[in-house]
């Protein structure tokens, strides 16, 4: 249950991992711990699947040469800029994007996480080029109670999904702060969990969280105590986002060489595996 | 002309922002929202008492933006009346009958209104990759539709998107279930959209700005009006309002303190 983070994705992440989906929003509650980890050993993605507003782990990712193929809604730094690793990588064509939009990711976990086989959207979703540009994600079926065609999309079963929260107890209960985004729902449509906390939780503590803010320990497979872990992005509930950090990576992922220059610097080379 | 009162070009948007809410509507908004919700909280204040507003991933509903912040799932927008659950406001906009007012944006935006945050060129290899749509595809179920650019160039205003993320009017017949695109707002000017053509129509030129700059800026061809207005001027208590909640200037760098 309690690994660290090199064990959780050595044991749990296998090798060309079919669908791995990443949570926080934006700058926002990243579980950068684990990621670099993932960069460290090089574990290559088929398809990578974030939330429906990635950052910087995504981009660590793509950048990394990882992620063969990323199913997205977004992938930026907002008032930032836009991402560079993905821009390069989408540009050049040497990964492939399935674009999806919000309500295809969040009803695409509630398929998943209830079990469902796919999922109906609401009508004038299909005005968009999302389901246009992705014929095998997206269909349209007739309605059996209207008669009317209604677009569809898949179930979302991520095989891993990478998470943060703020604390945890012994039995693996994961405690969320400030906004828990989609990474609850995230959880709940997942195979295998791995939840990045800042912390144990502190006595008494539990009480004050509302059902929402808690996932119980059956649903979570591994957690990592990884203080200042989502570092530089922001961890709800104990610091906000680091944006000199956040600009010093963006300059230097305008270029693969200074892409290759970040990882050294931030220990995201081979030489950083630990046993 | 200039005017007595000493203001940014963003501090003016969102005062023409804020005059297109009413009172008890809800309005929502996305990504890199400041803009709008600084709108938001200056309408709920002035001409909108009672508005409700959703600040994009954060789930807040009516962040008293005590003070405003750049991204749009700061924690301390959970300063709020409410919160929702992401999933939960992401449900909801489904329903099509809860939001008045979507606040969107594009890298491209069109002659009628659609918005591209997705590839620029061909979509398998763009030549410039957007962030993506996220929410946007929602906007063909709201009520109405304000369009925000801080940029006004033929780069950003174009005849055809390459890539529908918010979807706007088509060249025939509206399919859209919701109301549709109603304002676009620049740095330049205001633009509405014909009733008939659904086409983009000049309707305001910010303080300074000719015709002729305009149609030099935008690269498809607005509807022009025999007859312009002047964009209304901020007030001095629309900015003493905006300015509270903008501490750190980022919609007047100028003004921070």
């Amino acid at each position: 249950m309690f690994l660290s983070a090199a064990a959780a994705i050595e044991e749990l992440v296998p090798e060309g991992t079919g669908l791995l989906a990443i949570g926080g929003m934006h700058m926002h509650n990243n579980p950068m711990d684990l990621v670099r980890e993932l960069v460290r050993r090089r574990r290559v993605i088929r398809r990578m699947l974030t939330s429906p507003s990635a950052s910087l782990a995504a981009d660590l990712l793509i950048g990394a040469g990882l992620v063969e193929e990323v199913a997205t809604a977004y992938i930026g730094f907002e008032h930032l800029g836009l991402a560079p690793a993905y821009r390069r990588a989408a540009e050049t064509g040497s990964i492939k994007v399935l674009e999806l939009c919000e309500a295809a990711i969040v009803h695409g976990f509630y398929a998943g996480a209830g079990g469902l086989p796919f999922t109906a959207l609401p009508q004038g979703l299909e005005l968009s080029d999302v389901s246009t540009a992705n014929p095998e994600h997206f269909h349209t079926v007739t309605d059996p109670f209207t008669g009317e065609r209604v677009l569809v999309a898949a179930a979302l079963r991520p095989d891993v999904a990478l998470i943060h929260a703020l604390s945890a107890d012994e039995q693996g209960n994961v405690f969320f702060a400030g906004a828990h985004f989609t990474d609850r729902l995230m959880a709940m449509a997942a195979k295998t969990v791995i939840v990045q906390v800042e912390r144990m939780v502190g006595v008494g503590e539990r009480v004050a969280h509302a059902a929402e803010s808690v996932l119980p320990g059956f649903l979570v497979s591994a957690v990592v105590v990884a203080p200042s872990g989502c570092l530089p992005t922001a961890s709800h509930g104990a610091y906000g986002y680091d944006e000199p950090a956040l600009r010093a990576y963006l300059k230097l992922a305008r270029t693969e060489e200074g892409f290759a220059e970040y990882l050294r610097l931030n220990g995201m080379t081979a030489a950083g595996v630990t046993a | 002309m200039i005017a007595a009162v000493d203001y940014s070009t963003a501090e003016l948007m969102a005062t023409v922002m804020a005059r297109q809410l009413r009172p008890r509507e809800v309005a929502i908004m996305g990504a890199v929202s400041a803009l709008p919700q600084a709108a938001c909280r200056l309408a709920q204040l002035t001409g909108a008492p009672g508005l409700w507003f959703i600040a994009g991933g954060s789930g807040a509903v009516n962040p008293h933006l005590d003070p405003l912040v750049a991204s749009s799932c700061d924690e301390r927008l959970l300063d709020a009346d409410a919160v929702l659950s992401l999933p939960d406001v992401i449900l909801i906009e489904g329903r099509g009958d809860l939001i008045d007012v979507f606040f969107a944006g594009g890298l491209q935006i069109d002659a009628r209104g659609n918005c591209n945050l997705g590839p620029v060129g061909p979509w398998r290899q763009p030549t410039l990759r957007g962030p993506g749509g996220v929410g946007l595809p929602f906007v063909a179920r709201a009520g109405r539709v304000v369009i925000y650019s801080m940029s006004h160039d033929r780069r950003t205003f174009v005849e055809h998107v390459d890539f529908v993320s918010g979807p706007g009017f088509q060249s025939g017949q509206s399919r859209l279930p919701g109301g549709g695109p109603s304002l676009i707002v620049t740095p330049l000017c205001t633009m509405d959209f014909d009733p008939d053509t659904h086409r983009a129509r000049l309707a305001t030129l910010h303080p300074g700005v000719s015709v002729d700059q305009v149609l030099d800026a935008t690269g498809f061809a607005p509807i022009v009006p025999a007859k312009v207005e002047a964009t209304p001027l901020p007030t001095p208590e629309e900015l003493s309002i905006l300015r509270r909640m903008d501490r750190t200037g980022l919609l007047n760098p100028g003004a921070a303190r």
